[in-house]
């Protein structure tokens, strides 16, 4: 190592002295003299940096810490209430069938009107249809009134009211569209279930879970 | 509260409460001003608490400090929530330091060199880091650490002895 290479590496980092650097200034008197001037610079220039800490900042730092260390905790609490709602609200979410719900809307919102509107109906035309739909309206399942065809989500419903003795059951049979499965729903105290048919689907609503499972389970029968 | 948090809580402000000091200073000559330093030490601690778990090498937790700090002054500084206080504008209290017209020379002398400079030779003199650990902050390489600490010490000379003879460039 010569001369320039000593002093810019002590220049780069003046308390740390290495092997070759020290071999150097052993060796070297102008070098010697170079680094014990840098050394005092390298002093001069710490005191010259040494603002005063504030006092208490250690414990304002500290307490902040610890302020947000609450925090976190509590977001980390209102996190974990937040996803057990969520949970429980999907595992208990009973997800409403838009056809099934479109019935429950016709019974609240035109049945009397489609009873009001209802000519003498073709109980023939009935038979017919449910025969098509491979459908059969047993006795057991109560006093049965034909009411009409009805529009019903951009087709057409036969529309049935059956006096049970679970009280009254809407019946919409729809030729022309086919379902999947079996779906639910409930609204405005009433509930509704829709049915795949071998052609068609059946729509039953009524004002209570048992008369609706009662007539479905008739149906089927 | 859980025994592992609580001794992690305790290693972690031990582990802190070394460094406060040289972080505000560091803090300091980087804002000028005390408050704004007070801050960007607090905010340097917030982040190191949240990032705590994840330092596996809690032998190096001053120089992750300096690090956090010295990205969260840039971070602060390029959106603008630091005001560092203009050149003409700067004083330095007693309270502050115990020759306030060096500190003001200090502050004049940092403020004219090149930033990376500035960072170095702070860390440096406040942190006690070494060329390769400066560069791991900066994020550039020992030898560009080496060149800004070279000029940048020469620029301090000035400013510690100004009236010695100028002659300084020759001894290089």
């Amino acid at each position: 190592m010569n001369c320039l290479e000593f002093r810019r590496v002590i220049l780069a980092d003046p308390r740390r002295l290495g092997a070759e650097a020290a071999g150097h200034v052993g060796q070297c008197a102008g070098c010697k003299e170079f680094i014990a001037r840098t050394l005092d610079e390298e002093a001069q220039l710490a005191r010259a940096l040494h603002v005063a800490v504030p006092e208490g900042l250690h414990a304002r730092i500290l307490d902040a810490v610890a302020a947000a260390r609450g925090r976190l905790r509590l977001l980390a609490l209102a996190a974990s209430v937040l996803v057990a709602v969520g949970i429980a609200l999907a595992a208990g979410w009973k997800h409403n069938d838009e056809l099934a719900l479109a019935g429950i809307n016709f019974v609240v919102l035109e049945e009397a009107q489609s009873i009001t509107d209802a000519v003498p109906s073709d109980w023939k035309v009935l038979a017919r249809v449910t025969r098509e739909m491979g459908v059969s309206l047993p006795e057991q399942l109560g006093e049965m009134r034909y009411i009409c065809v009805y529009p019903f989500t951009a087709g057409a419903a036969h529309h049935l009211l059956v006096k049970t003795p679970l009280g009254k059951v809407t019946l919409l049979l729809i030729p022309d569209r086919a379902l999947a499965s079996r779906a639910a729903a409930a609204a405005y105290g009433l509930n509704a279930a829709v049915l795949p048919a071998a052609k068609g689907t059946i729509v039953i609503i009524g004002d209570s879970p048992r008369s609706v499972e009662r007539a479905e389970m008739l149906l089927k029968s | 509260m859980h025994v592992f948090s609580v001794s992690r809580r305790v290693a972690f402000e031990q582990a802190v409460s070394g460094c406060l000091d040289d972080l505000y200073r560091y803090a300091y000559w980087l804002c000028r001003e005390r408050w704004q330093s007070e801050d960007l030490v607090q905010e340097t601690a917030l982040r190191a608490w949240r990032g705590w778990p994840g330092l596996h090498e809690h032998r190096a937790v001053k120089g992750w400090l300096f690090k956090i700090l010295y990205r969260e002054f840039a971070r602060s500084a390029c959106r603008g929530r630091i005001q560092t206080v203009p050149l003409d504008e700067l004083v330095i209290e007693p309270e502050v330091h115990s020759d306030p017209a060096l500190g003001l020379d200090m502050l004049r002398a940092l403020a004219a060199l090149d930033e990376q400079s500035r960072h170095a030779l702070l860390l440096q003199v406040l942190g006690g880091f070494s060329c390769v650990e400066i560069a791991d902050v900066l994020g550039t390489s020992e030898g560009a650490v080496m060149t800004r600490l070279t000029r940048a010490r020469q620029a301090m000379r000035h400013v510690l002895q100004p009236r010695e003879p100028a002659g300084e460039a020759k001894e290089l």
